[in-house]
This record gives C-alpha cells, sequence and structure tokens, in this order.
C-alpha cells in the first residue's frame, strides 16, 4: 500500500517535473530570442544601411548611473580597419545577437570621452566583481544582457553562471547566444566602474542610491569582506558613513584591519568616528601604533580623547570591552527628564541598558534598568526608584581591570543584562553589556573564509 | 542569520577562520616577526619538497657540480619573478586568478588556469610520490601507504584542524636543514664548487637540458607566484609596504635557492658523478655525514613533512586562484558544501595526485618528470606576469620600467628557450631525428 502510494507520488512528481521543464524551456527560447550577449556582441560585426560591412564592434558604453533604473546603452566602440571611433546611440539602427545594424549609410570618425555615469560594458563590466543585492553576495559577471526596445537598448540583466563561462570558450556561433539560466535583474546589483563615478557630484548621488541601502549591516560586512581592495573602498565611498559604520561593526577583526588600513586615512578617521566607541577602540587596538596615531589625529579631539582612553585598557579586560555611553542622571531629576534624555540618545539604543545615577560628586548612586524607568510615573523623581531599587543590593559593578571571565560570572551571579565599569572613586567609566561579553566567550562563528593560504 | 551547517564545517572553522581574538594578541607578535622570517622559511620549504630535493640531488649525482652556475641564473630569476608577483599583490590588493580575469580575454584566463591546474596536478602527484617514497626507505610499501595520506590530508584540511597538522609537518621538514651542516661536514671541494659557481657552464648534452628546465620548474613553480601575490594580499599590505615586501620576497627567495645549493653540493661531495639519482636511498646518503646510519631516518622524516605540507597547501592555493577566476572567490563560501568548485577542485588535485603517485613508475623519474613539466608550463604562467607588471593601467607608476622590462622579458625568454629546446628535442627524438 505503501510502496504504491510512493510510486504514485514519484509519478505525479515527474510528471510535474516534465511540465515544469517545459514550461520553463518555452519561457528560456522566447527570453532568448528577445536578448543580446554583450560577450557575444563584442567581435560582431556593424554594418550600415545598405548592409555593408563597416567594422567589429569592440565595446559598449552604457549610462551606468544616471536617472534610468535600466542603464542605456548610449553608444558603441567599433573598430574601422585599424582604427577606433565612437558610434553615439542615435547612429545605431539595431542591435540584433551578435551583429549591430546601423541608421546611416557613413560614420563620422570621432576619438570616445568618456561621459560622466558611463562605462566601457566589456572592459569595466564583465568579468568584473560586482554585488548581488538580493543573493547577498560578491560575484563576477560571466556575461550581460541587453533588451533592445524601440527605440533604445537597455541593459537588464547580469549573467553569473558557470555554464556561461564555458559558452563564451566555445566557438562564436556558441557566444552569440545567450544562456539566461542565472540571470540577476540589474536593478538588484551593485556594479563597480572605476573610472564611471568621476564627474559631478550627483553621479555619485545616483551610484550610491542603488540597491545596496536595502542591506543589513551584517550582509554589508560579508559583502565588504568579499570585494577586492578597489571595490571596496568604492563602495564605502557611496554609503553614508553611519551605515557603514554599522557594518564596519559587524566585520572580522583581521579583516575590518586591512580595510582601515587600505582606507584614505580621512574617511577611515570618519568611519571610526561613526562606529561604537568600543568597536572603534578594538579596531584601533589591531592596528600599529602609528597607523592608529595618524587616524585618531584626523578625528574630533572629543572623540579622539575618548578613545585613547579605552585604548589604555587591554583587550580581555572589562575596561577594554566596554562601552562608553552612559546616560547619567540626578537623584533630583524627573523620570520624564530621563525619557528625554533617552530619546535624545537614540542613535546609541544598542548600547544603552539602563540609567546611572550619580551624586553631585559624580559617584555612583544606582543604575536603573531601561524597564523600571519605562514604568515609573512621569513625574516621579529619579531618586525614589533608586531607593526602591536599593532593597534589590548595591548596583554590581566591575573595576577596569577585571578579566572578562570574571565578569562573566558577575553578569550571571546578578542576572543582569549588563554591569558599569568604575574605578577607585566610585565613578563610572563605563558599561560592559552581555553581548560584549558573549562575543569573547564564545568560539569564532560567522562564514567560512577560504583563505588563500593556511593559517 | 540562517545557519544550516552540520557539524562538520563548524569543526572546519578553526583551520580557515582567524585565530580567536584572546590568542590574538600573542599571534599578532609572532606576526610582526614572521613579516619577515615566515614566508622565507615557507617559500624555502616549499622548494624543499619531494620534487625538489629529488630534482637537486640528482644535479649533485649527474652532474657533480656542473648545474651550480644554471643555479645561479636560476635564483637571479626566481628573485625577480617573486618581485614581480608581491608587487602586484600590493599594489592591487587581488590575487592572480583575479586580475588575469580581468585583465585578459576569458580564453587566454582559461588558458591560464589550465596551465596551473596541470603544474599544480603534477606537483601533488610529486608530493604524494615523495611520501609513498619516504615510506619505502622505512620498508613500508607505497600503496600501503599513500591512499590512507591522501585520505587524510584530504579531510584533516576540510574538517580538521589542520592548523596542528602542518605544524608537525613543517618541524619535520626542518629535517632538511641538516644539508648546509652535511655539506660543510661532506668536504667539497670548495674550489671546484666557487669555480663552477662563477664560471658559465652549460653541457649541451641532452640530459643537462631536460636536467636544466626541471630545476628552473621546481624552483620557479608557478604555483608560487600565485601563492607569493596572494600571501601579500592576505596580509593586507598596501603598496606603502611595498619596501619590506619586497625586501622579504628577494631574501625568501635568496634564502631557498642556497637551500638549493647546498643540497646539490652535498649530494655531489656524497654520491657526485655515479650518473642519474635511482633511488630514494641513494640520496638520502648526502646526509651521512651528519646522520651517520641514521641518514635514510632523517632523510625519510623530512621528505614526509615537507611532502605533506606541500601537498596540502599546493592544491589548496591552486583552488582558490581557480575560483578566484571563476568569480566564486569567498562569495558562496558559507559553508564548504556551497562551494562544489572550490571542493571540486581540491579533491580532484589530490585524488589524481594519488592515482599517479600509485603507478608503478620509478619514483626519481616520475619526480624529475614532474618538474619538467612545471618547467615547460612555468614559461607560458610568466608571460601573464609579465604582461601584467609591464601594464600601467594596472600598476599606474609600479609598473616594470623600461630597463626592468628589458630585463624581466630577458629572464622569461630564457625561461621559455630552455623549455624550447627540450619540447623540440623530444618532439625530433620521437621522430627519430635526433
Amino acid at each position: 500500500m505503501a510502496s504504491t502510494t510512493l510510486l504514485m507520488s514519484t509519478t505525479a512528481r515527474l510528471r510535474d517535473r516534465k511540465v515544469d521543464l517545459e514550461r520553463r524551456a518555452a519561457t528560456t527560447r522566447t527570453v532568448r530570442a528577445y536578448l543580446v550577449s554583450v560577450a557575444g556582441l563584442v567581435g560582431g560585426p556593424v554594418t550600415n544601411q545598405p548592409g555593408e560591412d563597416v567594422g567589429r564592434v569592440v565595446d559598449i558604453v552604457a549610462r551606468l548611473y544616471g536617472p534610468e533604473p535600466y542603464p542605456p546603452v548610449t553608444g558603441l566602440i567599433i573598430r574601422i580597419g585599424r582604427r577606433r571611433t565612437f558610434l553615439p546611440a542615435t547612429a545605431i539602427g539595431k542591435i540584433h545577437a551578435g551583429r549591430v545594424g546601423l541608421r546611416t549609410s557613413r560614420v563620422d570618425l570621432r576619438e570616445y570621452v568618456r561621459r560622466p555615469g558611463e562605462v566601457l560594458l566589456a572592459r569595466e563590466v564583465m568579468d568584473h566583481q560586482l554585488v548581488d543585492v538580493d543573493g547577498v553576495q560578491v560575484t563576477r559577471a560571466a556575461d550581460l544582457y541587453l533588451a533592445p526596445q524601440v527605440d533604445r537598448t537597455v541593459l537588464i540583466g547580469v549573467d553569473v553562471s558557470l555554464a556561461t563561462l564555458l559558452r563564451r570558450l566555445g566557438p562564436r556561433r556558441w557566444q552569440v547566444r545567450p544562456t539566461p539560466d542565472r540571470v540577476l535583474d540589474w536593478q538588484s546589483v551593485a556594479p563597480f566602474g572605476e573610472q564611471a563615478t568621476h564627474g559631478p557630484a550627483e553621479v555619485r548621488l545616483r551610484a550610491s542610491r542603488s540597491a545596496l541601502h536595502q542591506l543589513r549591516p551584517a550582509d554589508l560586512a560579508d559583502i565588504l569582506e568579499d570585494l577586492g581592495r578597489h571595490e571596496r573602498q568604492q563602495l564605502l565611498g557611496w554609503l553614508e558613513p553611519e551605515h557603514a559604520a554599522d557594518a564596519l561593526e559587524e566585520m572580522e577583526p583581521a579583516e575590518l584591519e586591512n580595510l582601515l588600513r587600505e582606507a584614505p586615512p580621512e574617511h577611515a578617521a570618519r568611519l571610526l568616528d561613526e562606529m561604537e566607541p568600543d568597536e572603534a577602540a578594538d579596531a584601533l587596538r589591531d592596528l600599529q601604533p602609528g597607523e592608529r596615531e595618524n587616524l585618531l589625529a584626523r578625528m574630533p579631539v572629543g572623540e579622539a580623547s575618548e578613545l585613547r582612553t579605552l585604548l589604555t585598557h587591554r583587550e580581555g579586560t572589562a575596561g577594554g570591552a566596554m562601552t562608553t555611553v552612559l546616560v547619567t542622571a540626578r537623584a533630583g531629576q524627573t523620570v520624564a527628564q530621563v525619557r528625554a534624555e533617552l530619546a535624545a540618545q537614540a542613535e546609541h539604543r544598542t548600547e544603552i541598558d539602563s540609567v546611572v545615577v550619580l551624586d553631585d560628586d559624580g559617584r555612583l548612586v544606582g543604575d536603573i534598568p531601561l524597564f523600571d524607568v519605562a514604568v515609573a510615573e512621569d513625574a516621579a523623581p529619579v531618586g525614589d526608584l533608586v531607593e526602591w531599587l536599593a532593597q534589590f543590593g548595591p548596583p554590581v559593578t566591575v573595576r577596569p581591570d577585571t578579566r572578562l571571565a570574571e565578569a562573566a560570572d558577575q553578569l550571571v551571579a546578578a542576572r543582569a543584562t549588563s554591569l558599569l565599569v568604575v574605578d577607585e572613586t566610585e565613578r563610572p567609566l563605563g558599561r560592559i553589556l552581555a553581548d560584549d561579553i558573549l562575543d569573547t566567550l564564545l568560539p569564532e562563528r560567522g562564514r567560512l573564509h577560504f583563505r588563500r593560504l593556511l593559517k | 542569520m540562517t545557519r544550516d551547517l552540520d557539524t562538520a564545517p563548524v569543526t572546519a572553522a578553526p583551520a580557515v577562520a582567524a585565530a580567536s581574538p584572546a590568542r590574538r594578541k600573542g599571534r599578532r607578535r609572532i606576526a610582526a616577526i614572521a613579516m619577515i622570517a615566515g614566508p622565507g622559511l615557507v617559500a624555502a620549504n616549499a622548494g624543499n619538497d619531494a620534487a625538489g630535493i629529488a630534482t637537486y640531488a640528482s644535479a649533485g649525482s649527474q652532474f657533480t657540480y656542473g648545474t651550480l652556475f644554471f643555479m645561479v641564473l636560476v635564483t637571479v630569476a626566481l628573485v625577480m619573478v617573486q618581485e614581480m608577483a608581491v608587487r602586484l599583490g600590493a599594489h592591487t590588493g587581488k590575487g592572480l586568478g583575479a586580475l588575469i580575469r580581468e585583465q585578459f580575454s576569458l580564453r587566454l584566463t582559461a588558458l591560464a588556469v589550465f596551465c596551473l591546474g596541470l603544474a599544480n596536478t603534477g606537483l601533488v602527484v610529486s608530493e604524494f610520490a615523495g611520501i609513498g617514497a619516504a615510506f619505502e626507505l622505512l620498508g613500508v610499501p607505497k600503496w600501503a601507504v599513500i591512499p590512507p595520506a591522501a585520505f587524510l590530508l584530504w579531510s584533516l584540511v576540510l574538517f580538521g584542524s589542520y592548523k596542528w597538522a602542518e605544524r608537525i609537518f613543517l618541524v619535520m621538514s626542518l629535517a632538511f636543514f641538516a644539508y648546509p651542516i652535511a655539506m660543510v661536514l661532506g668536504h667539497p671541494d670548495w674550489g671546484r664548487v666557487g669555480e663552477h659557481l662563477a664560471v658559465p657552464h652549460i653541457e649541451p648534452s641532452k640530459d643537462f637540458i631536460l636536467l636544466a628546465v626541471a630545476l628552473i620548474g621546481t624552483t620557479v613553480s608557478p604555483y608560487m607566484q600565485f601563492y607569493a601575490a596572494a600571501g601579500v594580499v592576505d596580509r593586507g599590505a598596501k603598496p606603502e609596504d611595498y619596501k619590506l615586501i619586497r625586501a622579504d620576497a628577494v631574501l625568501g627567495a635568496v634564502f631557498a635557492c642556497l637551500i638549493s645549493l647546498t643540497i646539490i653540493i652535498a649530494t655531489a661531495s656524497a654520491i657526485g658523478g655515479t650518473g642519474p639519482l635511482e633511488s630514494a636511498a641513494q640520496a638520502a646518503e648526502a646526509l651521512k655525514p651528519v646522520a651517520g646510519h641514521g641518514a635514510e631516518l632523517l632523510f625519510a622524516f623530512g621528505l614526509i613533512g615537507a611532502s605533506a605540507l606541500a601537498g596540502a597547501v599546493v592544491p589548496l592555493s591552486a583552488s582558490y586562484a581557480v575560483g578566484e577566476a571563476a568569480g566564486v572567490e569567498r562569495s558562496v563560501s558559507r559553508s564548504f558544501r556551497d562551494a562544489p568548485l572550490f571542493l571540486g577542485v581540491f579533491t580532484a588535485q589530490i585524488a589524481l595526485g594519488a592515482i599517479v603517485a600509485l603507478t608503478p613508475v620509478d619514483v626519481i623519474q616520475l619526480l624529475i618528470g614532474t618538474q619538467v613539466l612545471q618547467g615547460l608550463i612555468s614559461p607560458i604562467v610568466l608571460v601573464y606576469l609579465l604582461v601584467l607588471t609591464n601594464r600601467r593601467s594596472v600598476l599606474g607608476e609600479a609598473a616594470n620600467s623600461p630597463r626592468y622590462r628589458v630585463a624581466a622579458t630577458a629572464v622569461v625568454v630564457g625561461v621559455a628557450g630552455m623549455s624550447t629546446i627540450l619540447l623540440v628535442q623530444t618532439v625530433l627524438g620521437w621522430l627519430g631525428l635526433a
């Protein structure tokens, strides 16, 4: 009985699969007839109006960073005899698979001058790295597909399959035929063109407005780790420093170290400034003393001195892992005032876990968890909350030189989510959060990277 | 983040991921020292693999000191080639595989990848042959050793903690540092050594050319350039660090060649002039001045270490270069299962290497044969390197100066010339004309 069911379901599945395959094949055929492969176009003949052979395609110029969602082809670079010449889009009649028909009968010979936002598709995009935003990975373009429309031709997709590479190795006949099995929609791709973003600021802006903004910091960090040096710096340049800094905090220390080393010092300093102080201090700790000073010197004085203080603490101690973002209050303030202060610190919300209450000398009086702040009456004075909390014992504190393992024990014993780090005079220096302790206790997580060398 | 890894890739993490933060501080200090001495040592040991030892020892036994001057030329070539490779890595931040894909047509990229794959598989064959030869010295037949060794190496790299195994192999391979001592204790004819080092001497015989190509192949092997460039990129070196990197590359190359020279001289003074090397036992003779009756044991020990070390690193770095050229370098590396290309190339090289090494061919002939193959392929890869370093669009100001370009071209033409002569001779031999 069971075996019959199994057999039937298998047959049904096979039948479904066959139908599915047929449907896919049909779709592929239609799509294939519509697409023009850039790899197949390069080297193809260019014919003029009467149908005479004029030259050969060398490259295709497209405006990558323009206002259009899909980059339009703005011209061709063709070889006529031994000369290379630029052919504007207006002269192109129709782009077929593997060949180009011109609208005119004669061709003006002129040099190609790059206009802002333009790239040479075959030379600068094909075979180069690009970011697949949907799949969150870095890949190389195996082929690019153009779609000829009534009045223009646009770049619509990137082929990233290995099979396409094999096709391109084959005879010319194969190269012309698109094989759109694994194609990424152009809108879900962030390409890099080395010189394409030179020029007016709006071009850079358009590049930065790409799909990259949908990426979560952790994904962006993965992508930054995967990119080549030049591409990585270009991508960093496109991102808002805050967005980039969030991603940097998620990167592996060794990769982050390389990235900061490669970046122009001003930019690196800016990014460090945007990072949370404890993460920034961790990153700086990995650099050589000279490089560290170089970056600190370019940061605003206040932030730099804060980081310098953090850097005096050793790695693996509470001082080395703590954040210096603290929200403080006095006993006389009302809960409403404290809430307003918290709202003003929204950008640090992952680092704030409770509110530190200080006396007039700046010494620690109490530590109010956010929950208690949330449920308290607006008009209640902070002092009352401190008194009420005092019945559960004094706030748990550690010294900056406490080992992290010991701090972890204390955190567990106190059943708290964070610990305050205080100096000998009971003045708070910073806070060590549960996730910082987790980071150090857990073994190395994250992705497997095939290092080029075993280490 | 969704992680559907089974246990195996997770345990593989320590082998591949960076050291844990707690230990990083101490390692950093070591790394700072290793910045100078590390790659030099690695380069020397890479040259000291099974095939290298066999080739150098054969040079010593067959031509006594006759190949010394040629080795000096090879040293110059190696220094220049390594310098070009690390310059590319430091200035572009990309591996050679990625650079070739971006700068050359796809067909030329495929040719480069094919050449690298062929040369490297040859190298892997020689590593397993070396392991087999070492165990035969100890009285274990090679068919009983090579398959488990291949499997062990494969699984150590992919699932195990290769880091520890690597250290053991590295220490074992240090046995070959007995060669310089053996050279001195073996009382070579220093006058003749000096004369052969300084005075050009090249024999027009077919045997000499065959061995010369093997010497080129084992010293300037294609994989070394990929390895050197990748090492620089992995360390995140910038153009500003280039001076340090260059010093490191040059020192490493010179050091590697010095060790090779001592192997040739030590073997020459022990068994020089007895004709081609016949067995690993004969090669071990050269270590007698140091180890006496334990020479064979010492030799086997070093051979196992060096072969196992290279047997893992060579296919790994080749797989990386192939992945880079195909464009899947690190993008799909969330788990090993997601990286079929990488895994496939790596596995194929080890499997093929072990199978060929198992064929009942004379081990020494096989070892030297793989190095001749390397020597034939080497000039092709060097042309890519030369073209890349000549391009101002790649290196900008750091591109080869006109004078350097002439020198580098001369090196490549020289290497290619030797290979061509060998090829022509071989083909004529087949046709019965020579």
